[in-house]
């Protein structure tokens, strides 16, 4: 068998090849065998790598958002889907224009606004220690991050019962210890005060993950950068201020954006400490509203609604952080 | 579920850190994160029906496999292993498979799993839910397809019979219904010089604050809350409705004299430190408060019984009446839960003698024994049953069923509500009614 340019086994050869070797090879100016463009092939072998992933997308979840869209458009009957009456964009105009969607739509980005900005800032702090010699590193290193492994349901009940207005620890420690209050306060009564224990909460379980992040990120900054920042007269804070953050930028860029959409689709804790908005309706998360609309009131084309708005909320804001995620920086 | 999706989000979270921390700071790993994000928004719905596990039913031509899900406890669900071997005993053939739920996720998995076509061909629904199935097409109209169910409806007790009728049909039969009544704490009563319960409201009021003190974490009245099933005993007891008997207004009903009588009474008894502060923002819970000393009475239903066997043996469990108007004629609040047939069982003749067969007084029997009250009125002064039914069976014939409507439950939270902002003091009990009231109105158009 002769060995031709055009040789097909020859030429995927080659072309492995050429994958593994650097891209100097190419600018070497090596000519390009005939035959079918290399792009469109390699994206042929690429297509059939993804197909699993791709199948199990569309099969498990594009296919249920078109389904779940093609919901929202109705007043889904849920026994004979044939019968359900077709709204169009009423469902969404409704949500639009109830207070209590209103009001879950601000709950939850107050949520995300004080949890992820709190995370953040107390998750550098605690990486910046941790990142320091100090003795038993690796106990505070599990200590800090156990939060992050307990179970929502179990943490979510506890951080209630410490809140609780008869005999809570919180109102003990305010009373009887710190004597601030004279009167116990009704913590889970208040459609205000109820989120203390719910963003105390969300702060507390994701601390351990966002530090970890961060200390990864420290740990890749050359330790010759700050000592050449020492060297030149640096104190800790200027240091910290003009050397170690700049660097540590990719890094919480990156938090940034995962705990905003995580801090957005807060559910588990919100559903246990409020019972599913109480009181009053007032303390709803978009999740919790929907899941009461869908399953609690059997409302499905509500609820799908809703799930599609609390998207867009998730999208729009997604890519006002992708631009944020663009600028680079060069170590 | 959602905890799965959660630890995939987060490995694929630090995969993306990882890859940023290491410089090749991209901008489609920011994509590859707010897709995943927004995507998981969405499958919280939808992939839902897939979570539910389904009992698959292998039919040949003679046999029948029939589905019953239930929420009943652990020794009940024990019992029904019973039942179901003396049914399959006597109908060769019919195998019926139970699973049980929790409450909570009960009516969720119903629904998923109704939407998704794999529903079961029978269940135990709690009463307030059959005129909502019902009215979504899910349930199959007993009176029409039962032989004999003009027969088994005479042999039941009206009042939990009546939670199955909706919209002129019957589409359900009550499997076994309780009531809630009075629980006091004999050391208590004692200690303070008083011998016997409260017999009527006045008393109860009475009482409840002579045994409250509020310095000593003591009180003589403790609710678990606002939701309607907590005051409904005594707002029936006081003659209170909460519409009229055609179900078509709220007004002169839910705001009536005789229901804000109720509401003053719980409202008045809550400002004096007569009732626990726990009924608004949580604290000592019923049972283990009335059990410890904490509450001197509470209102709670048969299975008490059960849960004080077990977590405090020693405690005495004593059962009064709730406390009456001297001329009442209403009382208390009927539970319980129906069993249903669901519109697109293919097992039907076998689910309606499975049916039928719960309602036997074989079957009502097995499961008395676990502290479920029978809802067979023939049942009732039964030597065989537990010497503490006779209270709850006595309570049954004056308690009142709540509204049978699909919007039950938005009219539980509009009182609810209502009962909310009078014990935080930002609206009189009428006032809160008079709201309350509209928002009824607003459901049964």
């Amino acid at each position: 068998m002769t060995q031709t340019p055009a040789d097909p086994v020859l030429h995927s050869g080659r072309d492995r090849q050429a994958l593994t070797t650097s891209n100097r090879t190419e600018s070497l100016g090596r000519p390009e065998p005939p035959g079918p463009p290399r792009g469109r092939r390699r994206a042929g072998v690429a297509w059939l790598f993804l197909l699993p992933g791709v199948a199990l997308f569309a099969v498990f979840v594009l296919g249920p958002m078109i389904y779940s869209f093609r919901i929202s458009l109705y007043d889904w009957n849920l026994v004979t889907p044939d019968r359900s009456e077709w709204l169009g964009f009423a469902n969404y105009a409704r949500a639009l224009g109830d207070p209590t969607f209103q009001r879950a739509v601000v709950n939850t980005i107050a949520y995300t606004a004080v949890t992820v900005p709190a995370q953040m800032i107390l998750g550098t702090a605690l990486a910046v220690l941790l990142n320091k010699a100090i003795r038993g590193r690796a106990v505070y290193r599990v200590l800090y991050y156990l939060p992050v492994v307990t179970p929502w349901v179990i943490v979510a009940l506890l951080f209630k019962f410490l809140f609780v207005g008869q005999g809570g620890f919180v109102n003990h420690i305010l009373r009887n210890v710190l004597g601030v209050v004279d009167h116990d306060i009704l913590w889970l009564a208040d459609p205000l005060l109820i989120f203390a224990p719910i963003m105390a909460l969300g702060i507390w379980k994701g601390l351990g993950w966002t530090a970890v992040i961060v200390l990864a990120g420290l740990q890749i900054i050359p330790a010759e950068l700050e000592d050449a920042a020492k060297v030149d007269g640096a104190g800790p804070w200027q240091r910290f201020r003009f050397v170690t953050l700049p660097l540590l930028r990719p890094t919480l860029v990156f938090l940034f954006v995962v705990l905003v959409v995580g801090g957005l689709n807060a559910y588990v804790s919100n559903l246990l400490i409020t019972d599913g908005g109480q009181p009053f309706g007032q303390t709803h998360f978009v999740l919790t509203l929907m899941y009461q609309e869908t399953f609690t009131r059997l409302d499905f084309g509500y609820g799908a609604a809703i799930s599609y708005l609390l998207t867009a909320l998730v999208f729009m804001i997604s890519v006002v952080q992708l631009r944020l995620l663009r600028r680079r920086v060069d170590l | 579920m959602r905890q799965r999706n959660q630890t995939v989000w987060r490995l694929a979270a630090l995969a993306t850190a990882l890859v940023l921390t290491l410089g090749a700071c991209d901008s489609t790993a920011g994509d590859a994160t707010s897709t995943t994000g927004a995507v998981e928004v969405t499958t919280t719905t939808a992939t839902q029906p897939a979570d539910e596990t389904t009992t698959t039913e292998e039919t040949p031509v003679e046999e029948a496999t029939v589905t019953y899900w239930h929420t009943m406890s652990e020794p009940e669900a024990a019992q029904l292993d019973a039942v179901i071997a003396a049914f399959e005993g006597a109908n060769p053939g019919i195998t019926v498979e139970p699973t049980r739920y929790a409450y909570d996720d009960f009516k969720a998995a119903l629904t998923t799993s109704i939407a998704g076509g794999e529903g079961p061909d029978t269940a135990r629904l709690d009463i307030i839910w059959v005129p909502e199935f019902a009215e979504l097409g899910a349930l199959l109209p007993l009176d029409g397809e039962l032989a004999s169910f003009d027969e088994t409806a005479s042999s039941v007790f009206p009042g939990p019979l009546a939670t199955n009728l909706w919209d002129g049909s019957y589409y359900g039969l009550p499997q076994n219904t309780n009531t809630q009544v009075l629980l006091w704490n004999r050391d208590m009563f004692e200690a303070a010089g008083i011998t016997e319960p409260p017999a009527t409201l006045e008393e109860f009021a009475t009482t409840a604050c002579a045994l409250s003190d509020s310095d000593a974490g003591t009180y003589g009245y403790g609710m678990g809350g606002t939701y309607f099933w907590a005051p409904a005993p005594i707002f029936y007891s006081s003659g209170g409705a909460v519409v009229d008997e055609g179900i078509t207004t709220a007004t002169g009903y839910v705001n009536g004299p005789e229901s804000v009588a109720a509401f003053e009474l719980l409202t008045g008894l809550y400002n004096d430190g007569c009732l626990s502060p726990s009924i608004l923002g949580g604290g000592v819970g019923t049972a283990e408060g009335h059990a410890t000393g904490a509450y001197a009475t509470i209102i709670d239903g048969p299975w008490m019984v059960d849960i004080y066997r077990n977590d405090f043996p020693d405690f005495e469990v004593n059962f009064a009446p709730i406390p009456a108007e001297p001329d009442g004629t209403t009382s208390s609040v009927v539970g319980g839960e129906n069993v249903v047939v669901f519109a697109d069982t293919d097992q039907k003749d076998a689910a309606l003698a499975w049916t039928e067969f719960l309602l036997s007084e074989e079957s009502q029997r097995l499961l008395a024994e676990v502290g479920v009250v029978p809802t067979l009125s023939g049942l009732a002064g039964d030597p065989a049953l537990p010497e503490y039914f006779e209270v709850f069976m006595a309570q049954l014939e004056t308690a009142q069923a709540r509204v049978p409507h699909p919007r039950w439950g938005d009219m539980d939270t509009a009182i609810n509500e209502a009962f909310q902002r009078m014990l935080q003091g930002t609206q009189t009990p009428q006032e809160a009614l008079d709201q309350a009231a509209e928002e009824i109105n607003a459901l049964l158009q």
